[in-house]
């Protein structure tokens, strides 16, 4: 990872000076190396899985950049399902100009040697996957890029045993949901991914499709959902002790995320937050925060009982809507029960007054000098995420600033950094020995001149605080 | 009459117009402190250097039911106690009008250093609530009231009157829509860089492409946006020690070369009648665009390096693209089909976007405008930059052609 740099793109040709009608578009660039040239001058993509969020998603977005796009689905009707989340995505019926449909039996062959780069969307099933890969080794041409979009499963399992060939050209490309809004995107090389295909794949998803990329190890979540998933998990834990309606208050957006978190878990789906966490409690069993990724007992029967957030608005989740009234869950009886709403506690109320007229530094101020127990249970909460997500620099991200990168535009959560500088560098480290959380290198480095951390300023960070 | 003292533009900073600031929970003061801190991080002047504010702000009292904006800049920073700070207001100008203030108090030698800071808060209000206001910006007794999204309808009365005129393809709107939307992809800031467009889908209605009035489309339209924009002038004695400091030559530093100001009758149909036999639909545009040139001592627009216009709509890039000369009058749909008006053509229009694709927070256009040409002409557009500019114009507009302000920045 660390010898991945971007390389300058420059325009092709000579700067036209009128006549003839000209594109719209990107620009083309010219970029040195095969890969590069594979993936943009082909300009055909392939998605696996057309009718599933993500694929349907994927195709916006790449038929959006103004690539060809060809949507796959088991059967046709089920493509077309696909193209028709596509248009709603791009909020545009012509988005169908650049996307053509198919299905796996009649259409994956001959696409698929056609195409610069295939993404798989399919659901997360390893074996699933494997197979579709199998599949396309046999059809796709030397050169062409296979991309998976898991969100955390091995990329190592899904290339093992494919051509030579194939595992030099694969990798995981990890959109967040929905990936026309949210552009935080990790790109995750195999171990035998050549140095040039994750370098041009980067760099097609920044250049051309706007993308905010960070590159990270092949590890269980990667790194977004990782350090968002351990934090979304712990609040549900702590809601069985607090309530709900309490933690998402507590825990609220005036932490620096853009909803509470878990309104977040209902939102992503309880059967995929139980994926996440299960697979990082399996997976990662020395991890300093292992006891955050057991799933509370509540939420896997709640998904055996068909309660998975937003999904089953009839059953809920955390919440149920029902009109415009809110019933909040009763985690003891399960039964949902009018919302009301926590009463106000000071350094809460204080510090959303703060976030609202952009006086970010003041506001935390507030949350480290707060007093009582829920200012220390919203501290812990907090800094160690903060603790936490800058531990993952080495063991999964390249560097600090990577991690801010996709909590930030992953999740639209305060980039930890940001945390850091505002609280003060010294002050963070203080405070999280004082929790009995691990300082991260970067935090201890900062901490002995007080150094500033984040590479940006008030307009990068600012979003992320709500009032 | 003497050549007045010239005026530079330090930089600036601008967030991120994609930003909805009440989903966010913020006050309009926050979009200020953050657009002003920005500022002058980017350009390392410390607050005690600020010696006046002139805010640019088109309806804070509707959309946010607050007057007296000027001060909320105050608010900022303990250091700015006591600074004497002013709003101004001229519709969609506002924030070139502000620039004008500014710049004279910098050309009477009352003040060394002026932050000039554009804002608008936008999605405090639902659509139809947010096009009535901005139906103040006409005569609202006779042009708005009762009218539901009446700018829209102004401005396609607009393109009917070049049509009735000269003759008008809705076939070139849609190309100028695809272009400010192509260009708003490589500007991190701009409002829509992720969002879907091709000219086919601006050229067709559709139920994502619905009739707003006449011949303007949703995507004929600059969305409703939330934003501020924050920029230094400075004399040339602050400009001076600041380049020293900064470890630049003072000729590196842009200064506003030339600029133009006219304000024609309120009502649309009385601008038709006046400029009837006139070449030009909108005479009094014309004219301010014609000052800024002559007072930047430039013959024509051959010698700018791009644009950045105010294409509230489709209807009024198109009115620039002859009012600024790159065609005949009547005759900008040549530039649309040769391609002038592109990233590639000759003279570049909208690099950044435009009102189209970057955003129009109503209030902070006219900054924006400004600090895209000084990224422009110091080539730190980044992705959107024009190889090699070394002059940049802009065209402020305000109402239906009511208030026009033209500047050209350059070296």
């Amino acid at each position: 990872m660390g010898e991945l740099r971007f390389r300058r793109c420059v325009r092709v040709g000579p700067r036209r000076r009128g006549g003839g009608r000209p594109r719209i578009g990107p620009e083309p660039f010219k970029l040195l190396g095969e890969p590069e040239r594979r993936l943009l001058d082909n300009n055909k993509i392939v998605i696996l899985g057309a009718n599933g969020t993500m694929g349907a998603g994927a195709g916006c977005v790449f038929a959006g950049a103004g690539f060809q796009v060809t949507m796959l689905a088991r059967e046709m009707d089920k493509a077309k399902a696909g193209l028709r989340a596509a248009q709603n995505a791009a909020r545009a019926d012509a988005v169908a100009e650049r996307i053509t449909l198919g299905t796996y039996d009649n259409d994956l062959a001959r696409a698929a040697g056609e195409a610069g780069l295939i993404f798989e969307s399919l659901a997360e099933d390893l074996p699933l996957k494997r197979h579709f890969f199998e599949l396309i080794d046999r059809h796709r041409r030397a050169g062409t890029v296979v991309a998976s979009g898991s969100s955390g499963l091995s990329i190592a399992e899904m290339a093992r045993g494919h051509s030579d060939s194939f595992r030099k050209n694969f990798l995981g490309i990890h959109l967040f949901n929905p990936p026309q809004l949210i552009v935080g995107t990790e790109a995750i090389p195999g171990t035998e991914t050549e140095p040039a295909v994750t370098l041009a794949v980067v760099e097609m998803l920044s250049r051309r499709l706007g993308r905010k990329v960070i590159v990270t190890k092949d590890r269980p979540a990667f790194v977004g959902n990782r350090v968002g998933f351990k934090v979304l998990n712990e609040t549900a834990q702590l809601a069985a002790e607090h309530g709900v309606a309490f933690i998402d208050y507590l825990i609220g957006p005036h932490t620096g995320r853009a909803m509470p978190p878990l309104a977040t878990i209902d939102l992503v789906g309880w059967d995929v937050h139980k994926a996440i966490v299960d697979n990082v409690y399996v997976n990662c069993e020395d991890d300093e925060a292992h006891a955050c990724f057991q799933l509370p007992d509540f939420i896997e029967r709640g998904i055996a009982e068909g309660r998975m957030g937003v999904k089953t608005p009839e059953s809920g989740g955390f919440y149920r809507k029902a009109g415009k009234d809110t019933f909040v869950v009763d985690l003891k009886t399960g039964n949902h029960e009018p919302l009301k709403r926590p009463s106000p506690i000071a350094f809460v109320e204080n510090m959303k007054q703060l976030h609202r007229v952009a006086r970010y530094t003041e506001a935390m101020k507030v949350f480290a000098a707060a007093t009582g127990a829920d200012a220390e249970l919203c501290r812990r909460v907090v800094l160690g995420y903060v603790s936490y997500a800058l531990n993952r620099v080495g063991e999964v991200a390249e560097s600090s600033h990577d991690v801010d990168t996709i909590m930030s535009y992953g999740f639209n959560w305060a980039p930890p950094c940001a945390i850091v500088d505002l609280l003060g560098a010294r002050n963070t480290a203080t405070m999280l020995e004082r929790l009995k959380l691990a300082v991260p290198a970067v935090v201890e480095q900062a901490a002995r001149s007080d150094a500033k951390i984040f590479k940006g300023g008030v307009l990068e960070y600012g979003r992320t605080f709500v009032g | 009459m003497p050549k007045p003292a010239p005026v530079y533009v330090l930089g600036g900073a601008q967030t991120d117009f994609a930003r909805n600031w009440s989903k966010e929970g913020k006050h309009f003061v926050a979009m200020m402190r953050e657009a002003v801190i920005g500022a002058m991080d980017s350009t390392r002047i410390e607050p005690r250097e600020i010696e006046t504010a002139h805010v640019g702000n088109f309806a804070a009292e509707l959309y946010a039911k607050q007057g007296h904006v000027g001060a909320f800049f105050v608010e900022i920073d303990p250091a700015f106690s006591g600074m004497p700070t002013s709003r101004h207001e001229a519709a969609c100008a506002s924030g070139s009008i502000a620039i004008l203030a500014a710049s004279a108090e910098i050309e009477a030698g009352r003040y060394g250093l002026a932050c000039v800071t554009g804002v608008e808060q936008m999605k405090t209000v639902d659509p139809a609530t947010g096009g009535d206001y901005l139906g103040t910006a006409a005569w609202y007794e006779r042009e708005a009231k009762g009218i539901e999204f009446p700018f829209p309808k102004l401005f396609g009365r607009l393109g009917d009157e070049y049509d009735k005129r000269f003759g008008l393809k809705d076939e070139h709107l849609a190309h100028i829509s695809a272009v400010n939307y192509s260009n708003a992809k490589r500007n991190p800031n701009a409002q829509t860089r992720n969002w879907f467009m091709s000219e086919s889908h601006a050229q067709q209605a559709s139920r994502f492409n619905t009739v707003i009035g006449g011949r303007i489309k949703v995507s004929d339209c600059s969305q409703v946006t939330d934003g501020s924009v924050a920029i230094f002038l400075a004399s040339q004695k602050y400009a001076s020690k600041w380049a020293k400091r900064n470890h630049k030559q003072l000729g590196e530093i842009p200064r506003i070369l030339g600029w133009g100001h006219h304000t024609a009758p309120l009502e649309f149909a009385t601008k038709v009648a006046e400029s009837k036999g006139n070449p030009y639909v909108l005479p009094h545009t014309r004219e301010a665009i014609l000052d800024a040139f002559r007072r930047a001592g430039i013959a024509s627009v051959a010698e700018v390096s791009g644009i950045e216009t105010h294409d509230c709509f489709t209807t009024s890039e198109y009115m620039a693209i002859d009012h600024f000369g790159l065609t005949s009058p009547g005759e900008s749909w040549k530039a649309v089909e040769e391609g002038v008006i592109e990233m590639s053509g000759k003279c570049p229009i909208n690099p950044s976007g435009g009102l189209i694709g970057a955003g129009h927070p109503v209030g902070a256009t006219g900054v924006r405008q400004m600090l895209d040409c000084w990224r422009q002409v110091t080539q730190q557009a980044g992705d959107y930059q024009v190889d090699g500019a070394q002059k940049f114009a802009m065209l402020n507009i305000g109402g239906s052609g009511t208030t026009s302000c033209a500047f050209v920045v350059g070296k």
